[in-house]
């Protein structure tokens, strides 16, 4: 994905500056480094806003993908749910990011670490709107709860992998001396993000609060729906 | 031969310092006296304590919250206040000839380090918290209960380990004696945990029963101590 030998800036790409919110959709697709260098510019915070207004924009939209299997109000629930989990969920781990990477030796400032956790958003919200037409033809094809969750979970899993990737390439150009920090944060944030799901449940199935009423583990609600789609009708159901 | 490393104002930015374990730039610190730099590492003690306080005591209740982060950071300066005078000593016995305002820095870092990587994990302790049964009406929230346990367990453990680890490389480096620096921090960790452990049986609780009311300080908090009821409870255990 980058190549960590070369020193940020070093190629005449890495300097082009990115001065709107496409130009840094393209960069972080076509050239991380470039937005890994520029977060270090005077531009920077800049970047890092239209990163994450990107982020949350593309966030929505998949949601509206998300909320068709149910229609009605989940149009407008399941985007905000969405939007609202990813970015609150950035926001809790973002205090551990920043203490993992100041222990691992790395040179990083608070806004570097900023910017690369919003590329790590922009990467995984831009790769789910990529998947969401293949979210939406099994959306309209299937009335399976549980199957629908699984397939938006599996989206978003090899999305966040690819955003972790860029994040773990900005990470190696800090000076970090060990990843091992770093790979616990990851654990940490996919246990939060995963948690994020069951506690602003329904997002695909309808309910007749915005919040769920009690509160569960995630595990504890996947085998609930696992048990519900083997034993009932499968049903866009009430949660 | 090293240069000593520019000694600049006090700024926030130094807790990435002290976290990175940059020794060279503590250590010139620590040589220095420097009242806002204490007042500083002060501060990131209140405040980070303070924010994993108020996480932890949140599954109680709000109250009990604010309770706790009041107590938390009070628990780690009074330590680190009580022994000042006792590590100093000790410091300078067993072979590390630094003074006493220098001891007292030093255990006042690693004490801003501990609560730094507190502070950072208090969002997730709060999130955790967040997603659990109420305390109160669901008394037996027994698998919740463990996890937030561990949780608990787990991030003291890291923040702890990594306070110390970083002072022991300032003892290391101030004393030029990887003995000397082994034998100071453990004698220093013994009083701490000694005199801590005790500041926190008074300060008690930090999260609370639900079958007792929220309170600051429990009404039994100055009769008898932590190690009194320990000794008590192995009596019970091993007489029955």
């Amino acid at each position: 994905m980058t190549d960590a030998s070369r020193p940020l800036g070093e190629d005449p790409s890495d300097r082009v500056e990115i001065p709107h919110i496409f130009a840094a959709i393209d960069a972080i697709l076509r050239h991380p480094r470039r937005i890994m260098y520029q977060l270090n510019q005077s531009t920077g915070s800049r970047l890092i806003l239209s990163m994450t207004m990107a982020a949350v924009v593309c966030s929505l939209i998949y949601g509206v993908v998300a909320g068709t299997f149910s229609g009605g109000s989940q149009l407008w629930i399941a985007p905000v749910k969405i939007a609202l989990g990813l970015m609150i969920s950035a926001l809790i781990c973002l205090p551990s990011l920043y203490i993992f990477t100041c222990l691992s030796g790395s040179k990083a400032r608070l806004t570097e670490i900023c910017g690369l956790l919003a590329g790590l958003l922009l990467l995984m919200t831009i790769l789910l709107i990529g998947f969401a037409p293949v979210a939406w033809i099994f959306s309209q094809s299937t009335s399976s709860l549980a199957w629908m969750g699984t397939l938006h979970l599996g989206f978003w899993f090899i999305a966040t992998i690819f955003g972790l990737r860029f994040l773990e390439a900005g990470f190696s150009y800090s000076q970090a001396r060990s990843h091992a920090g770093f790979y616990t944060w990851v654990i940490i944030f996919l246990l939060v993000a995963v948690q994020m799901t069951t506690a602003l449940r329904p997002i695909l199935g309808k309910s007749d609060t915005f919040l769920p009423k009690d509160k569960k583990f995630f595990a504890v609600y996947w085998g609930d729906c696992l048990s519900k789609s083997i034993d009932g009708p499968p049903a866009r159901e009430h949660d | 031969m090293h240069a000593p490393p520019e000694i600049k104002k006090p700024h926030p930015r130094e807790l990435a310092t002290l976290l990175r374990g940059e020794v060279e730039e503590i250590r010139a610190w620590s040589e220095r006296q420097d009242v806002r730099r204490l007042a500083l590492h002060i501060a990131v003690i209140v405040a980070g304590a303070g924010c994993y306080g108020a996480a932890m005591g949140w599954w109680r209740s709000p109250q009990q919250a604010l309770f706790t982060a009041i107590k938390f950071p009070l628990i780690m300066l009074l330590t680190a206040l009580g022994n000042s005078l006792i590590n100093g000593m000790l410091a300078l016995v067993l072979g590390l000839n630094i003074p006493f305002r220098q001891s007292f820095s030093a255990i006042i870092m690693s004490f801003a380090i501990v609560a730094a990587i507190l502070g950072g994990f208090s969002p997730l302790i709060a999130f955790m918290v967040w997603n659990a049964p109420d305390l109160i009406t669901h008394a037996s929230a027994g698998g919740a209960y463990s996890f937030i346990l561990l949780a608990h367990v787990s991030a003291i453990a890291l923040a702890g380990t990594t306070g110390n680890a970083r002072l022991f490389q300032l003892l290391e480096r101030l004393g030029g004696n990887r003995k000397v620096a082994q034998k100071v921090l453990f004698a220093w960790l013994a009083g701490n945990f000694f005199l801590g452990s005790q500041l926190s049986w008074i300060m008690r609780p930090f999260v609370g029963s639900p079958g007792l009311p929220v309170e600051f300080l429990r009404a039994t908090a100055f009769k008898g101590n932590f190690y009194e009821t320990v000794l008590g409870m192995l009596t019970h255990l091993f007489n029955h």
